[in-house]
This record gives structure tokens, sequence and C-alpha cells, in this order.
């Protein structure tokens, strides 16, 4: 296992006179081991900083290593891809279309010239680790969807990586497939301890699988933490859009006395006295922490005030309902609730104070 | 409401449409093949489009005795010809592509220059080099040797492999290339492995294409075959048409004959040749 380094990296596009900036400055290292995921909306570099990691493609400026080695620098390539030992789990799982599974399975190993019986022996293994021992004769359009994507992780495990590298490895399953193969990638990582690099836009793959997370947007890492922090404590509204839902309001901070809080209509939300003053402040709560109900005192909760029904739908499991302050209706809030609740019903606005989250203007 | 055409005449007016055109498109193949089987007082008394009366093979079997060694001498000229430069195109075509993809802006534009050297020289007609390479051929001693004329078609026909090859390879999706390269596998693994067999329909297409093509060339056999032993087919067709008179049967014979194997070729790997040109008109990957 080995760690990964990337030292200011920079990487530029150019097409027809036009610069594209896909990555400022990077720096970030992964300890030996680990597991690390990048997640960022489409076209903030992700998969450019993979592709750069995994020696596809090469930084205008700045230095890669694995370990001590260094593997890229400054538009070249030190280390070529096929030397990295990189294992890696593609988008679209890039099945050699006219082999069977035991053939793409086989593929790395029989380019490392190893003897048959080795190769059959460690094929049946990784197969049979991870389920995919009947699907052996089958070529890559007879499978489906979940068994392709588990020959490719097999494909990239027999060849024993120092690295792993999934890239969207989850995007084109459904549901249910998904959250299995979630759990599946992550028993392997913990028993192999590979360190694995998994790309994303979608958190959930993140939360799954990585022990460590960085969110890119346009090019730079804003904020690399566990993926739990970045959830509970976003350093920005972005940050946190990105990696869940997020109820943002905004308005004038006010003071009385020791008491800051801020006023939008008839709500009321008290602000941390540990917090920055400034005029004009937005901040947020993630749904989960904000609650709707008719009584008039919840335990946990502080009362913001009285909010009436505007729109209330079911989605996912739970109503997703929509508020406005009883004295605003230019303002709209969503909530989740258990219950449902009638349109221009009255109801008081629950949140966790501790929970609130203030962003920077 | 607008009333729309009865779909059975619909159906009855294409069907039509497609058997005369359809006809139009065998009536060369139907008369040499009917006037191949005449006698050749019949052919000089009767219209080309009628079938014959006296049903006779005697002109096959005389244009068989000619060309028998002529055939055999266009397929080992030519078969080798078409496997070479298919393969060896397609082998180049693999090598631009991964050239025009490098991260060396060296390689990029040696792949445009080199390309585009390729694409002159297909499109270049052989008719107008065929001193230099007369010249050339002399020179290597090539001149009425087999190899010097697979030699001479290959300089030809190489850079039409290329050039078609690299038209099917470019769609080959790149994170196949890719994810083989993660996988430890060397160039020639890759092209043989994971890019050839993405473009079989492709490379058969080309195969065909090229050997329909060199089988019909005419001039270059025509300048650089001395011994009338190594006669190919498109040169021996056309002795028979004589300064001092034609055997017109005969000549419908032998231009059956002459056909024959392109056509064989075709009915065997006909359906590949129409996916891979289909595979280029969708832009698809030819699987």
């Amino acid at each position: 296992m080995v760690e990964i380094r990337v030292d200011k990296v920079t990487k530029i596009f150019k097409a027809k006179k036009k610069e594209v900036v896909a990555l400022k400055d990077i720096d970030l290292t992964v300890d030996s081991g680990k597991s690390f995921g990048i997640v960022g909306p489409s076209g903030a570099g992700k998969t450019t900083l993979m592709r750069i990691i995994a020696g596809l493609d090469v930084p205008n400026k700045g230095e890669i290593y694995f370990g001590d080695q260094l593997v890229s620098k400054d538009g070249k390539l030190i280390i070529s891809p096929e030397k990295r030992n990189i294992g890696m789990v593609f988008q679209n799982w890039a099945l050699y279309p006219n082999m069977t599974a035991y053939d793409n399975i086989a593929f790395p190993l029989i380019s490392h010239h190893l003897n048959k019986e080795t190769i059959e022996k460690r094929v049946k293994d990784v197969a049979t680790t991870l389920g995919v021992e009947n699907v052996l004769t089958h070529y890559p359009r007879e499978m489906s969807g979940g068994q392709q994507q588990r020959v490719s992780l097999a494909r990239a495990l027999v060849k024993n990586p120092s690295i792993l590298i999934l890239d969207e490895p989850f995007s084109n399953l459904d549901a249910a497939m998904r959250d299995s193969a979630r759990a599946l990638v992550k028993k392997i990582q913990d028993e192999l301890k590979i360190t694995t690099l998994i790309v994303s836009h979608d958190p959930a793959d993140i939360f799954s699988i990585a022990s460590q997370a960085g969110v890119l947007l346009d090019g730079k890492f804003v904020q690399i933490d566990s993926p739990l922090r970045i959830y509970n404590q976003p350093k920005s509204l972005g940050v946190a859009k990105l990696v869940g839902d997020i109820i943002t309001l905004s308005g004038n901070m006010e003071v009385e006395g020791n008491k800051r809080f801020v006023r939008i209509a008839n709500l009321e939300f008290l602000i941390p006295n540990s917090s920055e003053h400034v005029e004009k402040i937005t901040f947020g709560f993630r749904p989960e922490d904000v609650k709707i109900s008719v009584k008039d005192d919840l335990t946990d909760y502080t009362n913001a005030g009285k909010v009436i029904v505007k729109v209330s739908s079911y989605s996912g499991g739970a109503f997703r309902i929509i508020v406005s302050p009883a004295e605003s209706e230019k303002v709209e809030i969503f909530a989740f609730s258990d219950v449902p609740y009638e349109i221009n019903q009255s109801l008081f606005f629950y949140y966790k104070q501790d929970k609130l989250k203030i962003f920077p203007q | 409401m607008k009333r729309g055409v009865n779909p059975l005449t619909k159906v009855i007016i294409t069907q039509i449409v497609l058997i005369f055109l359809m006809m139009v498109w065998l009536i060369p193949a139907y008369t040499m093949i009917i006037n191949g089987f005449k006698s050749n007082s019949e052919i000089l008394s009767s219209k080309a489009l009628v079938p014959p009366i006296s049903f006779s093979t005697y002109a096959f079997q005389q244009a068989w005795a000619g060309l028998e060694q002529p055939i055999l001498n266009s397929l080992s000229v030519i078969l080798p010809v078409a496997i070479i430069s298919t393969v060896f195109g397609s082998m180049a075509a693999y090598y631009f592509d991964i050239l025009s993809n490098s991260f060396s802006k060296r390689n990029k534009f040696f792949s445009d220059f080199a390309f585009t050297i390729v694409a002159l020289a297909t499109f270049i007609p052989y008719q107008a080099t065929l001193m230099p390479l007369t010249r050339f051929m002399v020179s290597i001693n090539g001149l009425g040797t087999y190899w010097g004329l697979i030699f001479a078609y290959l300089i030809f026909y190489l850079p039409t492999g290329a050039l078609l090859m690299s038209i099917f390879i470019s769609v080959v999706p790149a994170r196949l290339t890719e994810a083989a390269r993660i996988d430890g596998a060397s160039d020639l693994r890759i092209f043989f492995r994971v890019v050839l067999p993405s473009v079989l329909p492709g490379f058969i297409a080309t195969l065909i294409f090229i050997f329909i093509m060199s089988w019909n060339v005419f001039f270059i056999p025509l300048v650089l075959v001395t011994n009338p032993s190594m006669s190919l087919v498109s040169v021996s067709v056309e002795s028979y048409t004589g300064g001092f008179g034609t055997l017109y049967n005969e000549t419908f014979a032998a231009a059956v004959l002459a056909s024959m194997v392109p056509l064989i070729l075709f009915m065997f790997l006909g359906r590949y040749f129409i996916r891979g040109l289909m595979a280029l008109g969708s832009g698809g990957k030819g699987v």
C-alpha cells in the first residue's frame, strides 16, 4: 500500500485559444491504506485529478508522488500508468466486449506474464470474493449491470494493486444495487487496506466508502475533512449544497443585550454568540435539524414562530412541506414531516440551535 | 381528417421502385452471364438482353483455360496485398491514434503531418506515378517479380488501409485502451486483443475494399509484369478484345470468371462490409 501525494498541481486545457483551468494549485495527501473521496459538481476537475493520478493525463505544473517515488512532474510522465500498479474501475466499467468475464479478469495477469495455474487460481479467488464465479464464461453483454460492475472491480483487484481508483463506479446501477455495491467496496477496502480514491458526484458514495473527503469546486479543494464534518460543518454554502439538502435563510443580525438573532418576518432565529458580528447574515439547517409541528413546545428544539403551510407533497418516504412565516408570504422554507398537513394550516417552526450553520457572505 | 395513403399501396409502390432499381443494377451482370452461354454466331445475331437459344458452355471452358493461371497469379498477389495493407494499415492507424492522444505537442504535430501525407498518398492517382515507379522497380530488381508487384501494390494500398482504418479506430472508446494500459498491456497486445476486435467489421470492410480495388487495377500489372505467364486477371481479360476481331462470348465468359473471386469474397464477408459501413455512418464503434 502506498501514500499518494499531490503537490501544487495545475492543469490547464487549451481549446481554440481559450484556456480552461481545470485544477488550480492542488495539494492533497492520501495516507497509505486509507480511502479518500473526491466530491464535486460536473466540470469541477474531479475526473481530471483522478486521471492525472492514474497517469492517463499529466499536470501542466506540479508533482505527483506515490510514497517517495515521483510519478509525474511538470507535463511529463515519470512513471507510465502500466507501471504504477493501479487498479481502476471506470465509470462505464470499460469491460472488454470481446472477452468473457474470466478473460477480462485475467487480462492484467496475462499482461504481467504470470503462469497459467497462478492466473486461474487468482481469477477464481477474486471472482468468489466478489460473487461473480457463476458468470465467468459470460460476455459483458450477457451480464447485468451489477455483475459487470463486480467483474470490473475484480479486474482492478486481481493484480493486488497498491492504489484503487474508482471513477463514479455506481452511477450506472439502480438504487438498490448501488447500496450493496457500496457495502461490497467498503468491505473490500477495509479488508485489503488498499489506498483508495473514489470520485463521485453523489455524496452518498463518498459517505459510505471514504474515511476522508475533499470537496472540489472550480478546480480547488474548498474543504478537506472527514465526510461527516463536511456534512455538519460545511465551509461554504456551495459545499453545504453539494453534500446534501440545505435550508438557507438570510437576514440582518440584530443584538439585544448579549442575545444575537435574525428576524425573518415573524420568525426569530438565535445566532450563537461565538459567531462574528456582521450586519447581513446567511445561515442554514439540514432538513433533519428542523421540524414543523402543531405543538407549541418540542424538547431539544427551539421555536422560531408561527408558519403557514403553502404546499404539501410526498416524496421518498416523507412529506415535503413548504411553509411561509405567518406574516410574510414572500419567504418560503421547506421542511420534512412524518405526517401530512393541510394547506393554510398554522404550525410552529422548530430548529436545533446547535446545528445552525453560518455561511460567509 | 386528412386521408393518408393506404399502407398496402405504399408497400406496393416501394416494392416496384426497388425492383426496378434492382433490375437496372443487375442488367450488366445478367448480360455478362447470358451472353457467355451463347455461341459466337448467336451473339452476333441476337439481342444482348435475350437469353441464349442453344445453351453452350464452350465459351466458359475456353475462357477458364485462358484465365486459370492469371486468376491464381492474381490471388497470390492480391491476397497478400489486401491482408498486409489492412493489418499494417490498422497498426499505422492505431499508432496515429496514440500519437494524436499523446501529451506531447510534438507527437500531435507529427501525427497530423504524417496523416496528411498518408491521405495525400491515397488520393494520388497511381497512373501518374507509373514512370517513377517503374524506374524504382528496375533499380531494386523488382520488375517482373511477384514480390516487386506486391511491393508496388502496397505503396498505393497501405496508405488506403491506414486512412480507412483510422476512421474506424478513432471511434474505439478511449476508456477501453486506457483500461488496457492500466492493466499493464503492451501496445501490441492492446492493438490485437482490444482495438482490433472492437473494429472487426471495419477491418473486414477495409479488407474487402482493398481486395476489390487492387483486383481491378490494370496499369500496375500491365507495366510491371514482363513475363506473360505471370500475367494478372485484369490484364488477361483485356487481351480478349483483340485488334483483329473479338470473340464476344468468350469475352463475356472471361469477365464473369474474373469477377467471380471478389464476388465470392463479398458473398461470405459482405455482411461485415455492410456492418462496417453502417458503423462509419452512425459514428458507432463498429461492433
